[in-house]
């Protein structure tokens, strides 16, 4: 039935506005359209000329339902069309990451391991950032954060262990005994 | 003066934006329309598309209620069972879960009350200015 040049360039048109979906969602939608046609087709007995304009105008033009599927009117972004990212998402994004490496920069400041304190810091800035955007959802952000914290917490549990051991060794008190001459 | 030409700018940038208000309208009411022909009996898009444009017109652009479907199934207000027609490909059929019902039974509450305040207004306007006319 979609050899109708009409019905094919109108089915063209709808994939391409329905560019930015999700492939799921883009595929389901062109399908339901599609079924669409053909149960009006159906519904027509007929598929003259005439027939395909009326029920491809009864439709509405592919770009007016593409846009409502960001919700009624196209005024709220709905989650689940798929993060966005603006600058404050892309910054976020940035820190989370380049937590990681900054990690592994052994540099002492004060007795400090510098890679720790950056570590800690970009996690925690980037959180906030994530927080404070208005693109991703509130799902979006409970999700970043439960990772992100559980990642830290990894990482503090198998770290700490090592110095934990040493201390009940009864090292703190030798040293003082060894200065004495 | 500048408060007039201020009013008079302001009056006409919102008579600008507004749409048509029956369209804005429709929007609002049609995902619970949807709910409302799924309550009466498990259907499938095509279907409630028909029941609505029969219902005098509640769909324009008839293509819009796939992206509305996808909503309710996304926040679990309808569950969908796709089935064999005898005529063209399988259909997915759609009903209210538990959520959507009460969602609808919420929505059926409000817009009785605002239905009615809202004809309440205009009978009061009517008559207001019936008895000033004489």
């Amino acid at each position: 039935m979609t050899t109708d040049p009409l019905i094919r360039d109108y089915l063209g048109r709808l994939e391409a506005s329905a560019a930015a979906l999700p492939a799921h969602r883009r595929a389901e939608l062109a399908r339901e359209v599609s079924d669409h046609i053909d149960a009006a087709l159906a519904e027509a007995g007929r598929s003259d000329e005439i027939t395909v304009l009326n029920i491809l105008e009864r439709l509405g033009s592919p770009e007016e339902i593409v846009a409502d599927e960001a919700g009624p009117g196209g005024a709220s972004p709905v989650a689940g069309s798929g993060s966005r990212w603006g600058t404050m998402e892309l910054i976020a994004g940035a820190l989370l990451v380049l937590a990681w490496p900054a990690l592994l920069l052994r540099f002492e400041v004060l007795g400090i391991y510098l890679g720790y304190v950056l570590w800690l810091a970009f996690g925690a800035l980037g959180l906030v950032l994530a927080w404070a955007s208005g693109v991703w959802s509130t799902r979006q952000k409970q999700i970043t954060t439960v990772v992100v914290v559980a990642l830290y917490a990894l990482v503090i549990v198998v770290t700490t262990p090592t110095r934990v051991v040493v201390t009940p060794a009864g090292s703190p008190i030798e040293p003082t005994v060894t200065t004495t001459q | 003066m500048t408060g007039r030409t201020g009013a008079s700018i302001m009056r006409r940038m919102v008579v600008g934006e507004t749409r048509d208000p029956l369209t804005e309208l429709r929007r609002g009411v049609l995902e619970h329309c949807v709910l409302a022909v799924m309550r009466l009996k498990e259907s499938y898009a095509f279907e409630i598309v028909r029941v609505l444009s029969d219902a005098g017109g509640l769909v324009t652009s008839e293509g819009t209620i796939y992206p509305l479907l996808s909503r309710l199934r996304r926040d679990r207000l309808v569950e969908t069972t796709w089935r064999e027609s005898e005529s063209g490909p399988p259909r997915r059929y759609y009903r209210l879960t538990s959520e959507g019902q009460k969602a609808l039974d919420a929505f059926v509450r409000d817009w009785t009350r605002f239905r009615d305040a809202v004809d309440a207004v205009f009978a009061s306007k009517t008559d207001g200015r019936l008895s000033g006319d004489h």
